[in-house]
């Protein structure tokens, strides 16, 4: 790409009046109702059906819930710190709910919806589609969700969700959540069918740009995690209203639940698209676009196999105890670990070839990177107990194991949730950041990014050593409380605290700069950061349907004048 | 042999074919049949593993006592749903046809047999004797989770085909395009075959 002309100039996608998505178009300005529905005669983000405007509302509203989620997850960590007593809360049901609600609201209320805001936002644009499929039911999948989670914080409020004391809204905690379920997993249907059904003509599956193609496994993984996580909301709230159980789990169900999804290895999911969003910061941000291309693709979509695999593995230890006896957990939980750092290596190539810019999201991309890899191979202390186990039990050895590494059941794994949850937090600050200009059309304060990439990425350690060490020391995972523990596991608690607290300052400040900058300055133009994919051949925002013209591509990188055809090097 | 080259019969200046409308409404029906089947599928394998809990720990029948299952309704909900496929793959074949009239025909005959379905299990339901709540209900809720889910699938797969059958009855749909009448087609599908898992766990092996 060359300097002193214009982005639109550079596109070399051919461009055909054939529009590339209906089979008839009465005229170039109609659009297909299916991908760009007519908008609201209010117009409003109520009546909206334009991907772009409720990407936006995904992400506004996810980063408030992510912020309030890491808040309560803060004051269970000062209450869990001082183990004389409670003092924030009044009893262990209270303190119960107010951990349970830290965990939903920073996955199910931040996170997710967040990472399905950008994808909302941004797949269309890189696949060249006029719109989102099912762009209507995108929309009735924000505003369900938002209704939900609005039903959970009314449950929460009045004594319900997990150990609550009042039933009915147990149960209505129970429900929101399955709503907020069913929510998510429309709107992932509807990314998943844009990426398979919508992309422009020449846009094959390994041109699709690296970003889009970890939303799309993250998506799929989503149709296959979330279903269970409904179930077993079905069933908890059975027991708990029936006591169908031959012992009564009663509650604990509820716990097992909030359990499910906030634990390694079925987090790993989370990562997917948060790789994704670094590599392609990374290819960005460095000004060589990623040379390995459908070898990180590949790679995305093994990590999303294995992650899944070994989340199906977790979910069949259930009831038994978490260390299994058949060997399947140790090779994913290996493999996630050996594949994370391939894609790095990988990108790592456009690092060294290229002319790195210090951006927000290069360093966002590069830290998330590292502390998922870094997670990932913590991740595999873990499984030196079952594996032991396993050697015991089927080569007749007798190899006694050092209590310090019995780490299964132990707050072990309330560091690896920080580092795996830090890390995708810190991964959609970057990743936030890269897109702003398309998703609002206004650039964010980088001053303000950094400090708050820098700020996630140190509580994200502080907080992952803080929950592993603990572990070592044998403490018990949350939401079980120990009074009279000692000195070395509260000082890994205070170290969680610390963690968490600099994680709750980072993405506070993120909040702000989202809303600085949707009150500021508008953007001009249409390309901040020379990308080389067919989002930034757009307008920011971008117009109704996107494109001016259906676009043709004809390689990975469309908008690169020396293309490299995404082949592998 | 004519002096008429294929370039004569055929202008090089031919516009290429209009490509094809991406089949977005089966695609997104293909995925969200995915999630439907991980999620009654994980519905059903909570409700066999409970099963198993139930009985290794000796807490005595599964089902309470004074509840029975018979065989006829379920067998004969099976045959029902097998007949609805006839008439489902009917009304898809009849509207690639442009044959509107079989296809409503099809698509009614394939809502009546849902409405059948639903029917026959109310009535299975009334033979077992459940409670549905209360000391005695035990086991009951279980029942009413997996059936009532398997339920609720067959009037979002009874919705889905009428709506499809609506919109080809206003003209959405013709020979060339039977994409909403295929997407509805297959989430039917799924949703017997849904049935068959549950007709083995539930009903058969008791």
């Amino acid at each position: 790409m060359s300097d002193g002309h214009s982005p639109l100039l550079l596109f070399r996608c051919e461009v055909q009046e054939l529009m590339a998505l209906t089979e008839t178009r009465p005229d170039d300005t109609a659009s297909d109702e299916a991908l760009s529905p007519t908008q609201s005669v209010a117009g409003g983000l109520l009546g909206t059906a334009d991907h772009v405007a409720v990407g936006r509302a995904w992400v506004a509203a996810g980063s408030v819930f992510l912020l309030g989620g890491l808040v309560a997850g803060l004051l269970a960590a000062v209450e869990h710190a001082d183990t004389g007593g409670f003092d924030l809360v009044n009893n262990a049901n209270t303190f119960t709910q107010l951990w349970s609600a830290g965990r939903v609201f920073l996955l199910l209320g931040g996170v997710l919806p967040i990472l399905v805001g950008l994808a909302t936002s941004i797949v269309p644009l890189q696949v060249g589609s006029a719109g989102l499929a099912f762009a209507r039911g995108a929309a009735a999948a924000f505003w369900t969700w938002l209704l939900s989670i609005g039903v959970v914080i009314l449950a929460y409020a009045f004594d319900g969700g997990p150990a609550g004391g009042d039933t009915d809204f147990v149960v209505l905690w129970a429900l929101g959540l399955v709503l907020v379920g069913v929510s998510l997993l429309w709107a992932m249907v509807t990314i998943a069918t844009t990426v398979l059904g919508a992309r422009a003509e020449g846009m094959t599956l390994e041109r699709v740009p690296v970003a889009t193609w970890g939303f799309f496994v993250f998506s799929v993984g989503g149709l296959l995690t979330l279903p269970v996580m409904i179930a077993e909301l079905v069933m908890a709230y059975l027991d708990t209203k029936y006591g169908y159980l031959p012992t009564a789990e009663s509650r604990a169900g509820l716990v097992g639940v909030v359990n499910t999804l906030s634990i390694a290895p079925a987090l790993y999911w989370v990562a997917v698209p948060t790789l994704g969003l670094a590599v392609e910061a990374i290819g960005v941000h460095t000004g060589r676009a990623i040379r390995f291309h459908k070898t990180i693709l590949a790679l995305i979509g093994l990590l999303g196999f294995v992650a899944y695999g070994a989340d199906v593995y977790s979910f069949s230890s259930r009831g038994r105890s978490i260390a299994l006896d058949n060997g399947l957990m140790v090779v994913a939980i290996l493999a996630t670990a050996v594949v994370m750092l391939a894609i790095l290596a990988a990108a790592g190539d456009s690092v060294k070839g290229g002319k790195p810019k210090l951006t927000t999201p290069l360093l966002a991309g590069l830290v998330s990177g590292l502390l998922l890899v870094l997670g990932a191979i913590v991740a595999e202390l873990a499984q030196i107990d079952p594996v032991v186990n396993f050697i015991n039990k089927n080569f007749d050895a007798s190899i006694n194991l050092d209590d310090a590494l019995m780490l299964n059941g132990t707050s072990f794994h309330e560091g690896l949730r920080g580092f795996i949850l830090g890390a995708a937090i810190v991964g959609i600050i970057g990743g936030v950041e890269h897109f702003a200009h398309k998703v609002w059309g206004r650039t964010m304060n980088g001053g303000l990014g950094a400090i708050s990439v820098l700020a996630g990425a140190a509580g994200t350690l502080v907080w992952g050593v803080g929950g592993v060490g603990a572990g070592f020391a044998g403490q018990p995972m949350l939401p079980a409380v120990e009074s009279g523990v000692d000195s070395t596991i509260e000082a890994f608690n205070v170290a969680s605290l610390i963690g968490l607290g600099l994680l709750v300052a980072g993405v506070g400040i993120f909040v702000l700069n989202i809303f600085v900058s949707l009150i500021g300055r508008r953007g001009a133009g249409t390309e901040p950061w020379r990308g080389v994919t067919l989002e930034w051949a757009t307008d920011s925002p971008p117009r109704r349907g996107n494109f001016a013209t259906a676009p043709v591509v004809t390689s990975a990188t469309p908008l690169a004048d020396n293309s490299t055809d995404g082949e592998d090097a | 042999m004519s002096d008429i080259s294929i370039r004569e019969i055929v202008p090089a200046a031919l516009a290429p074919a209009t490509p094809n409308r991406p089949r977005l409404l089966v695609i997104g029906t293909a995925l969200a049949s995915a999630a439907v089947i991980v999620g009654f599928g994980s519905l059903l394998s909570f409700y066999v593993r409970t099963r198993a809990l139930w009985l290794a720990s000796d807490s005595g029948t599964w089902l309470p006592s004074g509840v029975n299952i018979p065989l006829t309704q379920p067998n004969m909900m099976a045959i029902t749903l097998v007949f609805s496929l006839i008439t489902v793959v009917w009304a898809v074949a009849s509207m690639k046809s442009d044959d509107r009239s079989n296809t409503y025909i099809a698509v009614g005959l394939s809502i009546m047999f849902g409405f059948a379905y639903i029917a026959q299990t109310a009535y299975l339901l009334s033979l077992m004797g459940l409670p549905i709540a209360g000391d005695d209900a035990g086991r009951a809720p279980l029942f009413f989770a997996v059936i009532g889910s398997h339920l609720a699938i067959t009037g979002a797969a009874m919705a889905y085909l009428a709506i499809m059958g609506i919109r080809s009855l206003g003209g959405n749909y013709n020979a060339k395009d039977v994409e909403g009448l295929y997407g509805a087609a297959m989430f039917w599908f799924v949703t017997v075959a849904l049935y068959f898992a549950m007709w083995y766990a539930i009903y058969i092996t008791k």
